[in-house]
């Protein structure tokens, strides 16, 4: 194909002699030329075999070579590429433009999904995060109202009483005090003492939420030790009253103060939560 | 005979050598191997009558080519390149199936 420039410049002085219908199809049936006497169907035969090299042969050749190389290359490409190949401009500008079209209304889908997957995401946050808060309110609720056990720096006090002069009296004033001083959580031999809790004599122990306890009284506070200690001590408090009264009062500090003493969750039966 | 053999290998060479070819001509081969078709039937039917003469033929082939590119090409230009090459390509056909006409008068004298 690239042989085509040359030629046409030959074009215009070679046309006119040229009168034969290789490109007007005027349509010939008689033998004005060759050998007559021969059928068209002799004369292919002749020129077909035996093959002779001859200018025209060859010339011919030549054309038919760049012919059939241009057929290979176009049924080619024609057959191998997308149909975008041999489309025409107008076909890819229409192509084009419904692509982005499409390009377009992708990106919106695309948008609209990701933001409502955002909005899940955040929800699904929000909701763990209530989650968290709601288990660890209720640790600290728990650790209030005694139905978990607890666990962290307190002293223990140990009240040793041979006369049987400890009361209720002395213990409440005992926790009381504790309270004072930001006890968190504690338990009497045992018994969680909460917010509820209340003492009652009984012979000769104390009646502590309808358990009864007997001398030895050993105290679990969980609260600051520094502050604990020294509300116990001070001039006519806890440990000096029950020294007056014969009984023996031992104090000390921990970092590791464990109160496994559990109290069942009352269900109120008149009180409702009035928050919502 | 050697024309036979120079379609032939033609056609191997464009299927074996895969040559690239030009963006530029790219538009204007399907319709210039066409009009190349066009010349080689009508080469074949003046064989036939017995008035093939080797310089009409390559002048017919060449200027067929050239006119269909150039018709393309200027279809092209003034935006009607689709109808003016199918035009091109129904012309050709109808040329092509006269032609075929003939031979076929020719070669089976029906």
């Amino acid at each position: 194909m690239n042989d085509d420039n040359t030629p046409r410049r030959e074009l215009p002085p070679e046309r006119p002699p040229g009168p034969f219908p290789s490109t007007p199809p005027t349509p010939q049936s008689g033998d004005r030329d060759g050998e007559p006497g021969l059928t068209g169907r002799q004369r292919l035969a002749k020129a077909v075999w035996p093959p002779r090299v001859t200018r025209a042969q060859l010339i011919v050749a030549l054309l038919l070579f760049v012919l059939g190389l241009g057929l290979a290359i176009q049924v080619r490409s024609t057959s191998e590429n997308s149909a975008l190949r041999g489309a025409r401009q107008e076909d890819l500008v229409r192509i084009l433009d419904e692509l982005d079209d499409r390009t377009k209304r992708l990106e919106d889908e695309k948008r609209k999904l990701s933001g409502q997957r955002t909005e899940l995401e955040n929800s699904s946050d929000q909701a763990e995060e209530a989650r968290k808060q709601t288990r660890e309110k209720t640790a600290q609720l728990g650790v209030l109202a005694g139905t978990v056990a607890a666990e962290g720096p307190g002293i223990r006090m140990t009240i040793n009483d041979r006369a049987g002069t400890t009361d209720s009296d002395t213990l409440l004033d005992a926790v009381q005090e504790l309270r004072a001083a930001g006890a968190e959580a504690m338990q009497i031999n045992g018994v969680r003492v909460v917010a509820g809790s209340y003492f009652t004599d009984s012979g000769g122990g104390v009646n502590v939420d309808g358990h009864r306890i007997d001398a030895p009284y050993r105290f679990e506070v969980i609260g600051k030790p520094a502050d604990l200690e020294p509300a116990l001590n001070i001039p006519g408090g806890v440990v000096q009253t029950l020294k007056n009264k014969q009984a023996t009062v031992d104090v000390t500090r921990s970092e590791k103060i464990t109160v496994d003493a559990l109290r069942q969750p009352k269900r109120p039966d008149y009180a409702r939560s009035s928050s919502r | 005979m050697i024309a036979v053999l120079g379609l032939v290998v033609g056609v191997v060479a464009g299927l074996v050598v895969r040559p690239v070819v030009p963006m530029a001509v790219e538009p204007y081969l399907p319709i210039a191997v066409v009009a190349a078709l066009d010349a080689v039937f009508g080469g074949l039917r003046a064989m036939l009558d017995g008035i093939f003469d080797d310089k009409v033929f390559v002048v017919s082939f060449l200027s067929n080519v050239v006119v269909a590119a150039l018709i393309v090409f200027l279809g092209d230009k003034l935006g009607v390149g689709a109808q003016l090459s199918t035009g091109v390509v129904v012309v050709l056909g109808i040329r092509i199936f006269s032609n075929a006409a003939a031979i076929r008068r020719h070669v089976f004298r029906a």
